[in-house]
């Protein structure tokens, strides 16, 4: 069965498989977390009451965001380190990640300011 | 690679795969089932869409297990990646169409 995407399973050779798996199962925390930041804009905006609606919407709008980000990164992080395996070249660095931690802690800070105000 | 610590990452990985594919899957058909109410067909097409991808990449979990114990050198075709994480983006659309649509 041919092997997608092509930019990373056409070149270099077969890793250790254990490094592969490690590479799959860290590509499904990240979606697992993706999935955790969903939950969390939607139930801000479903349950959390005492903030003012329009904060309260944008820091919502910001963890969905923010999921849909950790998502895609999820998935080039994956291809890419795969890539990396296979060539036997430097894996690749945390890029997005650490978009999205900052993201994650200034929605944080809104929401308790929002709950404080 | 010998076979016992190959098998454990094997059997590791398989349950990560499954654990996270139902998740998805529940939580696609939970979006649907209220969302839809609020943000109307788009949320429908979007969730049930999303929940088809995440229901796949579980489904593929079997042919993932029956193909890594003949040739454990090649753990994935990276389709069940790609499934799982355009499964996660529909959700995360869905999830997007409620909270700004409240």
């Amino acid at each position: 069965m041919r092997r997608t995407p092509g930019w990373v399973f056409g070149t270099g050779s077969e890793p250790d498989p254990r490094f592969s798996l490690a590479n799959e199962r860290t590509f499904l925390a990240w979606i697992r977390t993706a999935v955790a930041l969903f939950a969390a804009g939607v139930a801000l905006e479903a349950l959390g009451q005492p903030i003012e609606p329009r904060l309260r919407t944008a820091v919502s709008a910001l963890f969905v965001a923010l999921g849909l980000l950790t998502s895609v990164q999820a998935w080039l992080g994956w291809a890419r380190t795969e890539r990396a395996l296979r060539r036997g070249s430097p894996l690749p660095g945390p890029t997005l990640s650490v978009v999205v931690a900052a993201g994650v802690a200034v929605g944080a800070v809104l929401t308790a300011i929002g709950l404080w105000a | 690679m010998s076979r016992d610590r190959g098998g454990l990452a094997l059997e590791r990985t398989l349950l990560a795969w499954r654990r996270t594919a139902l998740g998805l899957a529940v939580l696609s058909a939970a979006a649907v089932r209220f969302a839809a109410p609020q943000v109307g067909w788009p949320a429908v097409f979007l969730g049930v869409a999303g929940l088809g991808l995440a229901v796949a990449a579980y489904a593929l979990t079997d042919v993932r297990r029956r193909r890594l114990h003949r040739d454990p050198r090649r753990p994935t075709t990276g389709r069940a990646e790609a499934a799982l994480a355009g499964a996660a983006v529909l959700l995360g659309l869905v999830a997007l169409g409620y909270v700004l649509s409240g």
